[in-house]
């Protein structure tokens, strides 16, 4: 039996250390870093070990709390509306009807695409002098086009309609599988029984695509919570710090200020947020499967 | 038949190699160097440059890396590689506000020896002082450039006013063609006022035009809070940004912000020395032929001011090849590359002797114009921590021109603090 066992763990070593080299060297470092001082730019401070300082002072950061804000507002926002939108979509992919096959592929380009293409895509559409936005709003009075990215409030917002638009569909897909492995038997008894729509779908199919529905907000909230590359095409932060979301701050610490210790105790704390999440939520669908196989 | 083929082909492959890898044991030995750099405005002219060096040193091999045009972008990318003694890179191009930080981290290369200061004084004395650390340097000037203040010259003659000297003229002269002008599209003022680099480089130049400034390097003194520096940030915010300017121009860069000029919508605007050969190209600008520029506005009783900026060379403290790299270096900052890169790519050259050149004199007068200007334009607070300061200014800056309702003096005042609070870190080295 040992044997056995040991024989396992010699396959599984080359994907365990891989994992280690790729995954767990580098949040290793992190750590580490996060309890030193480490500035690029200043090498003759050495890499002093400072235990807390740098978590002391990002817990006092009122520019760390700002972004907080900021990414947990974006969070919120846009994983609510994934979910709203992926599920009408998987809805209506989920009915026959002529075009189906064009219309999935068509829902899934937007997911297909890097996000720093599409990121550069909206920077262009809601430009303020040849925007298509500001096109369809207000057609040739290029006076009253609205420089979308220049109020703090709408430069947020333009940054999670893009979220919406490119990962709806990839929440609509987690959904789609959810609603293909219900079989179409209950639906049908339901309507002879003399179920409507709205009843079929409130006792039949959403209790049944609901693991699939947490499956994918775990993946939307944690995936959310990495913000990066839409706030640096389209924004870089501004303005006025609008957009600066945790992840962006923490790589302007990190590589634009060269301050090493500070922009890792940033990386170790969205680590361990998202890790929190991700034990979670991981939990709560666990207990759903579970349920919905009983 | 198929099998045959793919034979075949492998064959072919080896020998290939084979004799590749003969060959480039037969050549004689030449040497390679990086050269790190962002993607230019004009690469023809650099293209020009690195071939005529090609011809000149046989021996030496130029290879090109480009980077992102954004200076931040290309300073992630290029400290990355230095922090890591990466070898690979020999010579590189460096930002103005970057020696002092290149030199302390021990990434650029001591070049007093190789530049000594009777070489040093055939430069411009800011650029020159840019490039050094503890009276050491560590950059030689390839160009240089500060903020210049370019106008719609047809538009002020038809309504007989001069360039404006004060940042009050240029606005009450704006509200007076906008009104007779009956465009809804043309505005007073197009400038560079997003949340980057750019910002603090404008805002700079408001400030020292009012007497004030971002901090004292010989008195260790935040001036950032200070009476003159708030007025003319209020004044930015109240009179600038969505009036004199449109909203907008906080999302811009310089080329959004030249693109409002040379469409014609803007009648005053900003801009480095490069934007004058791009606003009079035809191909590329509605209002070519009749672009004026001179000094930036000042407030009342102050004088005008211009934020330097440019590029210097350095060489990797890791390369392998510093001898071909300072060869490479004198050969792109000799009077013939200078000139080169000022006709062809419109920078502006960093040696004396290139602005008495008569082709220069002829073909670029505007410059000869801004020599006193050039030579006293204002630096960004030289620091090795520069990029930790310059990211709060922006934080600042954008925020103190956007949020109307955020009251400025406790805002300067937090700024200051958290300045005050790098600035210690900074000290804690030198003990």
């Amino acid at each position: 039996m040992i044997r056995k066992n040991q024989f396992f763990l010699l396959l599984l070593l080359p994907a365990l250390s891989l994992l280690a080299l790729f995954i767990l060297a580098p949040v290793g470092q992190s750590f580490f870093l996060s309890f030193h001082r480490v500035i690029s730019g200043l090498p003759q401070l050495g890499e002093a070990m400072v235990g807390f300082e740098n978590y002391r002072d990002l817990f006092h950061d009122p520019i760390a709390h700002h972004s907080l804000w900021t990414t947990v507002i974006f969070v919120g926002v846009t994983t609510f509306f994934e979910l709203l939108i992926g599920l009408f979509l998987a809805l209506l992919m989920h009915n026959h009807f002529p075009g189906r096959g064009a219309l999935r592929a068509a829902v899934l380009i937007p997911w297909a695409i890097p996000t720093v293409v599409a990121a550069q895509m909206w920077r262009f559409l809601m430009n303020d002098a040849y925007g298509m936005l500001n096109y369809l709003a207000f057609g040739t009075e290029t006076a009253s086009y609205v420089p979308w990215l220049a109020y703090p409030a709408t430069a947020l917002g333009a940054i999670m309609l893009a979220d919406i638009w490119k990962t709806a569909s990839f929440a609509a897909l987690l959904i789609l599988a959810g609603l293909q492995v219900i079989p179409p038997e209950i639906h049908q008894a339901a309507r002879v029984e003399g179920a409507g729509t709205w009843r079929r779908f409130r006792h039949i199919t959403w209790p049944l695509i609901r693991p699939a529905v947490m499956v994918a907000l775990l993946f939307r909230t944690i995936d959310a919570f990495r913000v990066f590359d839409l706030a640096y095409v389209l924004t870089q932060g501004g303005p006025a710090d609008a957009t600066n979301v945790l992840q962006l701050y923490g790589y302007k610490k990190m590589f634009v200020e060269g301050w090493m210790g500070y922009g890792s105790a940033i990386s170790v704390c969205i680590f361990t947020m998202a890790l929190f999440l991700a034990v979670v939520y991981v939990r709560a669908v666990g207990r759903r499967l579970l349920e919905a196989r009983v | 038949m198929k099998r045959l083929l793919s034979g075949i082909a492998v064959c072919g492959i080896l020998i290939l190699w084979g004799s590749w890898i003969c060959g480039a044991a037969a050549e004689p030995k030449t040497t390679e160097i990086v050269f790190l750099t962002w993607k230019p405005g004009q690469p023809e002219a650099w293209d020009k440059l690195i071939a005529r060096f090609h011809e000149k040193h046989p021996r030496i091999t130029v290879k090109r890396q480009v980077s992102p045009h954004s200076s931040t972008e290309y300073h992630a990318i290029i400290t990355q590689r230095l922090k890591n003694k990466d070898a690979s890179v020999d010579v590189f191009l460096m930002d103005v506000v970057w020696p002092p930080e290149f030199a302390n981290a021990g990434w650029a290369l001591d070049l007093t020896s190789r530049f000594p200061e009777a070489e040093q004084k055939k430069f411009l004395k800011g650029p020159v002082s840019a490039g050094t650390w503890q009276g050491k340097i560590y950059g030689v000037p390839c160009y240089l450039a500060a903020g210049l203040f370019y106008y719609r010259k047809d538009l002020l003659k038809k309504y007989h006013m001069a360039p404006p000297g004060t940042w009050s003229e240029m606005i009450q002269q704006g509200e007076v063609i906008l009104q007779e002008e009956k465009d809804p599209g043309l505005n007073i003022y197009s400038a560079q006022f997003k949340q980057y680099e750019g910002l603090v480089c404008n805002m700079l130049e408001f400030l020292r035009s009012n007497g004030g400034g971002i901090l004292d390097r010989n008195t260790g003194r935040v001036l950032l809070d200070r009476p003159p520096a708030l007025e003319a940030i209020g004044f930015v915010r109240d009179q600038i940004i969505g009036k004199a300017a449109p909203r907008g121009v906080v999302t811009y860069e310089e080329p959004e912000s030249l693109s409002l000029f040379t469409q014609g919508k803007a009648v005053f605007h900003r801009n480095w020395p490069y934007a004058w050969a791009v606003a009079n190209d035809p191909q590329k600008s509605a209002i070519s032929g009749k672009v004026g520029v001179g000094l930036l506005p000042a407030f009342k009783g102050h004088d005008h001011a211009a934020t330097l900026g440019g590029w210097h060379f350095g060489i990797n403290t890791f390369s392998r090849h510093p001898d071909a790299a300072w060869q490479f270096i004198c050969f792109m900052t000799s009077i013939e590359s200078q000139k080169t890169l000022a006709l062809e790519a419109g920078l502006a050259p960093t040696r004396k002797s290139v602005y008495e050149d008569p082709t220069i004199q002829q073909k670029m007068p505007h410059l000869i114009a801004f020599l006193p200007s050039f030579e006293k334009a204002a630096s960004r607070p030289p620091s090795p921590i520069y990029p930790m300061l310059s990211q709060e200014l922006q934080r600042f800056f954008s925020t103190a021109i956007i949020k109307k309702n955020v009251a400025l003096p406790s805002l300067a005042r937090t700024s200051a603090g958290r300045l005050k609070k790098l600035l210690a870190l900074e000290a804690m080295m030198a003990r």
